[in-house]
């Protein structure tokens, strides 16, 4: 009895739920993010959703989009490609969004990419980098952020500009994802283009548990630098707690992508984490007062200092808002999205995360962008954590302080 | 020859906890023939232990296992009598997906209590390595190693030389004629489950120090735990032991001559190969 009461409970407030949820939507205008909320990669869900709901707090506050408030929904993709496809199919065709950003990793993201593509949907990435993402020819897709192949060019310029910097060797180890294998492509043509040896080339599966073993291995070929590529944080932190204490000794470790540029690498690792570089497509530019503003306004409301990630998603919402401001809306779910669509290949304007304006442009490989923020190559910082710090050391115009080269933590 | 030698010893410190997990999965199997999809997540509630009583109490993790290890027997038995009894006759398929649901509820309770956020046991004695012979033997590893063999080493002697023990295989063995002799089987099976829990508390309790501790950690262990007591026999715990030193050895020499690439793949086509040729295990005992 008690338990036939309770079903017909909670079936009667579905039923409530769903008579009333149509009403409500009608007043907003819809963004549908795709992200990890649970799973390995729900720290990154995390962040994107409080930086999503900051900009959309202060957007509605002041009014919101030609009267009608913004509303971002997540759904969670579990860090699983499969699903975020089925996700974002679901965010297009039921929730009825206006528009997409979000993705977190370029594995999921390619999936979202191709579902928006083929339900005419705009796409705008914020985070997620390989560079297929825009390089497919795909006009219903926008990338703020910079490609991967970008991550590695501040890195470059180190090695290029700075006296005797240039490797004598290197190991290069990435994950197999879409991610890990692009920036690794970018950074070993740049290596072998001058003429440095690659002792170890090696793919690992993400989200590996124990990396002693390729350690050892790269140990045996005593590299002059060492470059990971993890787009995972516990990828990072395991790699580089297992290449200290397996006791790989070159001049750098240098690391690429999210899971290094994160607080809880030097959290977690301590004084392991101690001059390790971190070739970021955005450090940050500490000489900018907007940003300084984000920061702390970002701080006083959560308690936390943002990074890369808080940015680009705060970021997105004010592109976004500023295209839907920009487009005439019918309430025709098609003729609102082009119009949108329209609205972005027009945006030119100047966010914290820096400035944006989407065109078509080829990459350092020769990748040919559509839509891609035409500013992206000017993004690359190479940062090296000090002292749990990350500090931006290279170029010397966005440098906050001087860099630690050799790693004198390791004895050779 | 020093790449080999330190990929060996990598090897068999990783298997003898790999082995662990699986011997608690393997005497669960054997008595209940339960496939417990929920191990997994037991094992990272055995780790997030070790975490919150080094950063509460500043308990030492290894020195915790005094308070886990009786804890999840007991939070095992309670699992058992409450959760698991009723659903038993069900059979094999119910407990399956019961166990299923089990793992997703109790592996979201801890994203839902701990956050999702990625936490490590940092010991001050953890961040140098011992290195004997230029070899880097990291110290957590290696206590870890030596608990975990004097535990399973007590397990074994536990069901040889007990009454209880003596029970618990004869349960194993044919539980219809165990019965006939008198034996209690539904505590025995109460008592098994508490164990299985508590060694998959202590690995994860040892573990701890060595990996980094997230809510669903889980995923990871339990597809290693399947090859591992499937490798030995399902039901084996000798074939349990050498299953996960054999994985940790195949894993650590195929990530260092072969590829790391192809590090999990060499785990499965072993795993492949030996359902091919020896479908009851490499011990022979597991039954199809």
């Amino acid at each position: 009895m008690r338990r036939s009461l309770v079903l017909s409970l909670a079936s009667g407030m579905l039923l409530v739920a769903a008579a009333t949820a149509p009403a409500v939507a009608q007043d907003t205008l819809k963004i549908g993010a795709p992200q990890p909320m649970t799973g390995p990669d729900a720290p990154f869900g995390d962040k994107f959703k409080k930086a999503y709901g900051m900009a959309a707090e202060e957007i509605n506050a002041k009014g919101g989009v030609n009267g009608k408030k913004i509303e971002v929904i997540i759904d969670d993709h579990q860090a699983k490609n499969a699903l975020a496809a089925t996700v974002a199919e679901k965010l297009i065709t039921q929730t009825k969004v206006l528009v997409l950003t979000g993705g977190r990793a370029s594995g999921q993201a390619v999936e979202i990419a191709s579902v928006a593509q083929r339900l005419k949907t705009p796409y705008v990435v914020d985070h997620p980098s390989a560079d297929i993402i825009t390089s497919k020819g795909f006009e219903w897709v926008f990338r703020n952020n910079p490609t991967g192949s970008i991550y590695p060019q501040a890195f470059n310029k180190f090695i290029t500009e700075v006296p005797g910097a240039m490797p004598k060797s290197a190991a290069v180890v990435y994950d197999n994802t879409v991610f890990g294998k692009t920036i690794a492509n970018s950074a070993l043509t740049f290596l072998k283009s001058k003429n440095v040896p690659i002792v170890n080339d090696e793919a690992y599966p993400v989200n590996s548990l124990d990396f002693k073993p390729v350690m050892t291995k790269v140990k045996a070929s005593n590299p002059d630098f060492l470059l990971m590529v993890a787009v995972a944080t516990t990828d990072a932190i395991l790699l580089t707690k297992h290449a200290k204490e397996i006791g790989v000794a070159p001049r750098a470790f240098v690391g690429f992508g999210g899971g290094f540029g994160v607080e809880d690498l030097a959290k977690e690792l301590g004084p392991q984490s101690q001059n390790v570089f971190s070739s970021a497509a955005w450090s940050g530019n500490p000489n900018d007062p907007a940003a300084k503003e984000f920061y702390k306004k970002f701080h006083d409301k959560y308690g936390i200092w943002p990074k890369e990630h808080e940015v680009e998603g705060y970021a997105i919402i004010y592109v976004l808002a500023d295209a839907l401001r920009r487009s005439s809306l019918t309430g025709n779910l098609d003729a609102d999205r082009e119009a949108i669509r329209q609205a972005l290949l027009k945006t030119d304007m100047t966010t914290v995360f820096g400035k944006v304006k989407f065109g078509n442009w080829a990459g350092p490989l020769g990748d040919k962008y559509t839509n891609q923020n035409i500013y992206s190559p000017d993004h690359s910082v190479l940062a090296q954590w000090l002292d749990g710090k990350l500090m931006n050391v290279w170029p010397k115009a966005n440098a906050e302080t001087n860099y630690v080269f050799p790693d004198n933590t390791v004895k050779r | 020859m020093e790449t080999f030698v330190q990929s060996l010893v990598s090897g068999v410190l990783t298997g003898s906890l790999y082995a662990m997990i699986g011997v608690g999965l393997t005497v669960v199997f054997g008595v209940m023939r339960i496939i417990n999809l929920a191990h997994g997540d037991l094992v990272m509630l055995g780790m997030y232990g070790a975490f919150w009583s080094h950063v509460l109490w500043r308990i030492d993790p290894f020195v915790s296992l005094l308070l886990w290890v009786p804890l999840m027997f007991l939070g095992g038995m309670l699992i058992y009598r409450f959760l698991l009894r009723s659903i038993i006759p069900g059979g094999e398929l119910n407990t399956l997906l019961y166990t299923a649901g089990l793992s997703l509820l109790i592996a979201n309770l801890a994203l839902f209590s701990w956050t999702g956020d990625y936490r490590t046991i940092k010991l001050p004695y953890a961040i140098t390595p011992l290195r004997p012979f230029g070899i880097a033997v990291p110290i957590p590893l290696a206590l870890a190693f030596v608990l975990a063999a004097a535990i399973t080493l007590a397990l074994y002697l536990f069901l040889a030389r007990t009454d209880l023990g003596r029970a618990i295989r004869a349960t194993s063995q044919n539980a219809e004629a165990a019965a006939l002799m008198g034996i209690d089987i539904g505590r025995v099976a109460m008592v098994t489950f508490g164990l299985g829990s508590a060694l998959a508390g202590a690995a994860g309790v040892l573990l701890g120090p060595s990996l980094y501790l997230y809510p669903t950690v889980g995923e990871i262990l339990i597809a290693k735990c399947f090859v591992i007591v499937v490798l030995g026999g399902l039901g084996s715990v000798a074939g349990a032991i050498a299953g996960g030193i054999l994985l940790g050895l195949v894993e650590s020499l195929g990530a260092v001559y072969v590829s790391v690439a192809y590090k999990d793949t060499i785990g499965f086509v072993i795993f492949l190969l030996v359902l091919l040729f020896r479908p009851s295990g490499l011990f022979g005992v597991g039954k199809s």
